[in-house]
């Protein structure tokens, strides 16, 4: 029997292989921020031991990093610490690490790619669940806790149990693909296999509606295979793969070679077989508004906020689950999903800060300016994209909007530097998580595109962006 | 092991609920461990008490790869939690480190078990006793080789050359 991609990757790494348990996984590339991994250097100090391959591990602080003027001291000391407790942990275990100043930093899932560290067919980890973006390039990557890092920093392996793959096929193709986005797809999933759907699994994504996609769209879906649950998500490399990472700062120097052996090697076979399967046809989904406080409570912007009994469909931790989201959310069933009015808008995140993301974004704006009632800001996902973006004036476009400019960071999607939302305000996000107190205590957060966020922020309100002239 | 019930009776509690991300600066376990379950259950840190286990729905520990998470339960006087099913990465962590034991429960535990219940965890016989109501449920075994790392004491403890 033929195998799948997932597994032809898993058996190439498998160091240590045991009877019913988890085996011995060799790790390609391990990348390091800030706030998973103080804890894992302390464990090594104790024991006396090295960083096992400095050579494969990259760090970068995106977490804790003010996205205003970098000139500026920090102001939150418990972040400048843990900022410096990572500078010094490098610097004592000999580690590769691109610090606040310089110009290759990021939110790591996005510098990865970027600098040509994520490589098809590699394993990579990282103290952060959307580790699972990489996997865009065919390379098995997930996210794993700070023991796990600090395993990994003395041994480049991992003990791990083996995932069962998940087929999820997206058929057709979208009639204004600059409306209806990377982003409502991968929502439009999991909305309908919910936030548990692919528990214990890796998902590899498959058919035309993913070929159709830029690799930058690639991340987006892969990015969120973490909210349905699943380990990792994965694409089978194609030239669109090999031309994204070919001439970049640490693209291999044997590349083409390495690009015949992806080709031969990074498939799923005809007759592999997949435990789980589901196909979402795409030539008709609307772009997606999530209502409540997980990434599966989402709906189409022509929708209504649903009533309990509708979202549950019998199961009463749903409704009770669906009750607590609208109470939290401030939302009554029956309100078109049009009518609600937003305070804050976040264009950022290893989900959607991509240079491509800023750019779709930008086309809503068309010289108009973002609603009196609103603050909005964006956050590109590295210092890179902000550098290519000021180069083609996207900078210009949404100042001029009065949006805000930032400096490269994680921001507003998990509140962890002065970015958040306050109390009660309601913010257009294109981040990856709604959960209660997420962006902010009291804050409320709704998922949606980067074309979604942009065009609430000038009408103040969701609207549906098909509508607009996007091109 | 023996302890009173905490119970949620809810799905998807995520890990910026268990420990939200403005305290993923704090080193000092101690201190973590107050604000532990903050964004769910404000009046949590004031009623449990060291020995407690907590019972929810499926899901537990979605989210954040955060290993602040059973850290903060843990130091909360946490010693298991009971759950319909866990996120992977959560219930990883909580093995690795020896946080506390995430235990897979069936329906009727889930509904059986109540607020404030005395249950004892046998994990030689994987069963569940409800001294409070007199009521035996069913867990779901470990698996030999998360067995072996909790027996151990946690991953770092746990010698697989041995096996």
């Amino acid at each position: 029997m033929g195998k799948t991609l997932f597994e032809k990757i898993w058996d190439s790494h498998v160091v240590v292989e045991k009877q019913n348990g988890p085996s011995l996984i060799y790790v390609d590339r391990h990348l390091v921020h800030e706030v998973t991994s103080p804890q894992a250097f302390d464990g090594l100090r104790v024991n006396k031991r090295k960083v096992r391959r400095t050579d494969l591990t990259i760090a970068t602080m995106d977490h804790n990093v003010p996205t205003n003027n970098r000139a500026l001291p920090i102001l939150d000391q418990t972040s400048a610490v843990q900022i410096r407790t990572l500078e010094k942990n490098c610097k004592d275990f000999g580690i590769k690490l691109f610090d606040i100043n310089s110009p290759n930093q990021g939110i790591v899932h996005v510098i990865g790619p970027q600098l040509g560290i994520t490589l098809p067919g590699s394993t990579i980890v990282c103290g952060d669940s959307h580790t699972s973006t990489h996997g865009a390039f065919g390379a098995l990557a997930f996210g794993i806790g700070t023991s796990d890092v600090e395993h990994v920093l003395a041994s480049q392996t991992l003990w791990l149990e083996k995932p069962k793959p998940f087929e999820i096929r997206i058929e057709g193709k979208r009639k204004n693909p600059h409306a209806v986005t990377a982003k409502d797809i991968v929502l439009s999933i999991i909305k309908n296999i919910g936030t548990g759907g692919g528990t214990g699994t890796i998902i590899e994504y498959r058919g035309q509606g993913i070929t159709d996609l830029s690799m930058e769209q690639r991340m987006t879906i892969c990015n969120m295979s973490i909210e349905a649950g699943a380990r990792a998500g994965l694409i089978a490399p194609d030239e669109q793969t090999f031309d994204y990472l070919r001439g970049r700062q640490y693209t291999p120097k044997n590349y083409e070679s390495l690009v015949d052996y992806w080709k031969e090697s990074l498939k799923t076979d005809n007759d592999a077989k997949f435990e789980k399967q589901y196909t979402l046809h795409i030539d008709n989904i609307a772009p997606q508004v999530s209502w409540g406080t997980n990434p599966g409570m989402t709906c189409d912007v022509t929708e209504s906020v649903p009533s309990p009994d509708e979202f549950s469909k019998g199961d009463p931790n749903q409704k009770k689950g669906a009750e607590k989201a609208l109470d939290y959310m401030d939302l009554k069933p029956g309100t078109p999903i049009t009518d609600i009015k937003i305070d804050r808008v976040f264009i950022g995140s290893c989900t959607n800060a991509r240079l491509e993301d800023l750019i779709e974004a930008s086309k809503v704006i068309k010289e108009q300016k973002i609603s009196t009632n609103v603050r909005a800001m964006v956050v590109p996902g590295s210092q890179m994209v902000k550098k290519q973006a000021e180069e083609m004036g996207l900078d210009k476009i949404f100042i001029n909007a009065n949006f805000e400019w930032r400096e490269s960071g994680c921001s507003m999607c998990l509140g962890m530097n002065p970015d958040i939302l306050s109390p009660g305000e309601r913010c257009a996000s294109t981040s990856n998580r709604n959960f209660e107190g997420r962006q902010g205590t009291g804050g409320r957060t709704h998922l949606v595109s980067p074309v979604m966020a942009a065009a609430a922020a000038i009408k103040g309100h969701f609207v549906d962006v098909r509508e607009l002239d996007l091109k | 092991m023996k302890g009173n019930i905490i119970k949620y009776a809810q799905d998807n509690i995520d890990t910026d609920v268990i420990i939200p991300g403005q305290y993923l600066k704090v080193h000092d376990y101690a201190e973590l461990a107050t604000h532990a379950m903050e964004g769910l259950d404000p009046d949590f840190h004031s009623k449990v008490k060291e020995g407690d286990f907590i019972l929810a729905g499926k899901n537990f520990g979605c989210g954040s790869s955060r290993e602040h998470a059973p850290i903060a339960l843990s130091h909360s006087g946490i010693k298991a939690i009971l759950a319909l099913s866990f996120a992977r990465i959560f219930y990883r962590n909580a093995v690795d480190g020896a946080f506390l034991l995430p235990i897979e429960i069936d329906k009727d535990a889930y509904d059986g078990i109540s607020e404030g219940d005395e249950i004892e965890i046998i994990l030689s016989t994987n069963e569940i006793k409800n001294i409070t109501k007199n009521q035996t449920y069913k867990m779901k075994p470990f698996s030999e080789i998360i067995g072996k790392i909790i027996a151990a004491g946690g991953l770092f403890k746990y010698k697989p050359d041995q096996d």
